[in-house]
C-alpha cells in the first residue's frame, strides 16, 4: 500500500515537471506564433507604406511629364506659326517671325527643355517621346523606382502562411497541457491514459512546430 | 461508555435492531461512473477547438490580407485617377488648340476675303497670314493630339468630330478596374473579419463546454449525466454554428 502511494507521488511529481517543461514549451510557441504574426504584419505595413511613396512619386512624374508635354506643345505650334510667317512672304510677317525667333522662342524653348530640345525625345512626325522622357524622370530617383511593394506583400503572405501552420503546433502544445493537467487532478486508474495521451499530443505538436520553422526558414532564404 | 452510546440511540441491548438505514446498509455507489466518457467528450472537444482555432486564425489572415489589398488598391486608383486628369488635360487642352486656331484661321481667311472685296488688298494680305499661321499652328497641335492621331478616336470623315465619349469611356477603365478591385478586396476583408469575429465566439462557447466536463467530473454519476448533456448541446450549438460560418 505505502510502495503504491510512493509510485504515484513520483508520478505526480513527473507530471507537475513535465506540465512544467510543456507550460514554458506552449509560452515560447505562443511567442514565436505572435512574433511572425507581427513580422507579417509589418511586411504588409512596409508594403503599403512603399506603396504610397512610390505613387506619390509616379503621381508627381506624371504631373512633370504632362507640364514637359505641354511646353514642348507650344515651342511646336509657335514654331510652325513663325515658319508660315516666314514662308508667307510677306514682308510685315518676316520681320515679326525673325523677332518672335529672337524673343518669344528662346523663353519658350527653355520652359521645354529638355523634351523639346534634346534629340533623343525627337519622333520623326515632329512630336515627342513621351514614354521615353517619363522613363528618364523615372530613372532620376532610382531608390523611389526599386520600391517594391508586391515583394514586402508577398513576405507577408509568407509570414501570415507560417503563422497559420505555426497556430496549429501551438494549439496542439496547449492541448498537451490539458491533458497533462487533467492526468495530474485526475483519478490513478486514469492518469497513465490521459498522460499518454498529453505527451503524444506534446510530441507532435513540437515535431510540427519545428517541421513548419525549418521549412519556412529556407523557403524565406535563412531568414527568420 | 456503553450506557452512553444505549442513552444516545434511546435502545437497551435487549431491544430491537433500529429500522433507520445505516450507511453501511446503501448500496455501494461507483464514482468513477461515465468518467471515461466526460474524458471522450472532453477530447473531442479539444479536438473542436483545435479546428476552429485554426481557422480562426487562417479567418484573422485572410481578413488582414484583404485590408492590406483594398488599402494598396485604393493608392493605385487614386494615382490612376490623377493620371487620367493630368492626361485629360492635356489632351483636351491640345484639342481646344486645334479647335482656337481653325477657327482663327477660317475667321482670319473670311476677313482676308472680305477686305479683298472691299478693295483693302494690304489689309487682305495680312488677314490671309494671319489665317495661315492659324493654320500652321492647327496642324502642327494636330500632330500632338489623341484625337486625330488614334485612330480609335479621330473622326471618321473629314466633317465629324472625334469620338470624345470613347475618349472619356476608355480613360476610365483602368480606375474603374482597380476600384472594382478595391471593392472587391473591403468585401473580402468584410466577410473574413466576421468570420474571424464569429469563430471567437464559438470558441469562447466550446470554453464553457470546457467548463461543463470540468464540473462534470468532479460531481456524483447524477449530476455527471446533466452536465454532460449540458455540455453536449453546448457542442453542438458550436459546431452548428462553426458550419454555419465555414459555409456562409
Amino acid at each position: 500500500m505505502a510502495d503504491e502511494k510512493t509510485k504515484s507521488n513520483r508520478l505526480e511529481l513527473a507530471i507537475a515537471f513535465l506540465i512544467a517543461v510543456v507550460s514554458l514549451t506552449t509560452a515560447l510557441a505562443a511567442w514565436r506564433t505572435n512574433a511572425v504574426g507581427s513580422k507579417a504584419g509589418d511586411a504588409a505595413r512596409l508594403g503599403l507604406i512603399d506603396a504610397v511613396k512610390k505613387q506619390a512619386t509616379t503621381n508627381e512624374d506624371w504631373r512633370r511629364l504632362y507640364e514637359q508635354a505641354g511646353y514642348a506643345q507650344s515651342y511646336a505650334v509657335t514654331l510652325a506659326g513663325i515658319e508660315a510667317m516666314e514662308a508667307s512672304g510677306d514682308p510685315v510677317a518676316a520681320a515679326q517671325a525673325v523677332n518672335l525667333r529672337d524673343f518669344l522662342l528662346k523663353g519658350i524653348v527653355q520652359l521645354a527643355d529638355p523634351l523639346a530640345t534634346d534629340p533623343k525625345y525627337q519622333l520623326d512626325n515632329g512630336t515627342y517621346d513621351l514614354e521615353q522622357y517619363f522613363t528618364d524622370i523615372q530613372a532620376e530617383a532610382p531608390d523611389l523606382l526599386a520600391l517594391d511593394p508586391q515583394a514586402s506583400f508577398r513576405l507577408s503572405e509568407q509570414y501570415s502562411s507560417e503563422q497559420r501552420w505555426l497556430m496549429l503546433g501551438t494549439v496542439l502544445l496547449a492541448l498537451s497541457l490539458f491533458w497533462l493537467a487533467l492526468s495530474q487532478v485526475g483519478g490513478s486508474r486514469l492518469r497513465l491514459g490521459t498522460l499518454g495521451i498529453g505527451v503524444i499530443i506534446f510530441l507532435i505538436g513540437l515535431a510540427w512546430f519545428f517541421f513548419v520553422e525549418v521549412l519556412f526558414f529556407f523557403l524565406r532564404g535563412g531568414a527568420l | 461508555m456503553s450506557e452512553t452510546m444505549i442513552g444516545h440511540t434511546g435502545q437497551s441491548p435487549e431491544s430491537p435492531p433500529p429500522l433507520v438505514e445505516t450507511p453501511a446498509a446503501r448500496p455501494v455507489e461507483n464514482t468513477e461512473r461515465w468518467k471515461m466518457m466526460i474524458i471522450f467528450l472532453t477530447m473531442v472537444n479539444t479536438i473542436l477547438v483545435a479546428i476552429i482555432a485554426g481557422l480562426q486564425t487562417d479567418a484573422n489572415i485572410r481578413a488582414n490580407d484583404a485590408n492590406r489589398d483594398s488599402q494598396y488598391y485604393a493608392v493605385l486608383t487614386s494615382g490612376e485617377l490623377q493620371r487620367i486628369g493630368l492626361q485629360n488635360n492635356y489632351d483636351m487642352n491640345t484639342y481646344a488648340r486645334i479647335l482656337d486656331n481653325t477657327s482663327r484661321s477660317l475667321v482670319m481667311g473670311y476677313t482676308g476675303l472680305q477686305l479683298t472685296e472691299g478693295g483693302d488688298d494690304q489689309g487682305a494680305a495680312f488677314s490671309n497670314v494671319q489665317a495661315l499661321v492659324a493654320q500652321a499652328q492647327a496642324d502642327a497641335a494636330t500632330k500632338f493630339s489623341i484625337f486625330y492621331q488614334d485612330p480609335r478616336y479621330a473622326p471618321k470623315s473629314s466633317d465629324a468630330q472625334p469620338e470624345l465619349q470613347r475618349y472619356i469611356d476608355d480613360s476610365n477603365t483602368e480606375a474603374l478596374a482597380l476600384l472594382a478591385k478595391q471593392n472587391a478586396a473591403s468585401d473580402s476583408y468584410k466577410i473574413w473579419s466576421g468570420k474571424s469575429d464569429s469563430y471567437v465566439a464559438v470558441l469562447t462557447i466550446l470554453a464553457i463546454a470546457f467548463f461543463l466536463f470540468g464540473i462534470a467530473q468532479s460531481v456524483n454519476p447524477r449530476l455527471r449525466l446533466l452536465f454532460a448533456g449540458f455540455g453536449i448541446a453546448v457542442i453542438v450549438l458550436g459546431v452548428g454554428w462553426a458550419l454555419s460560418i465555414l459555409i456562409g
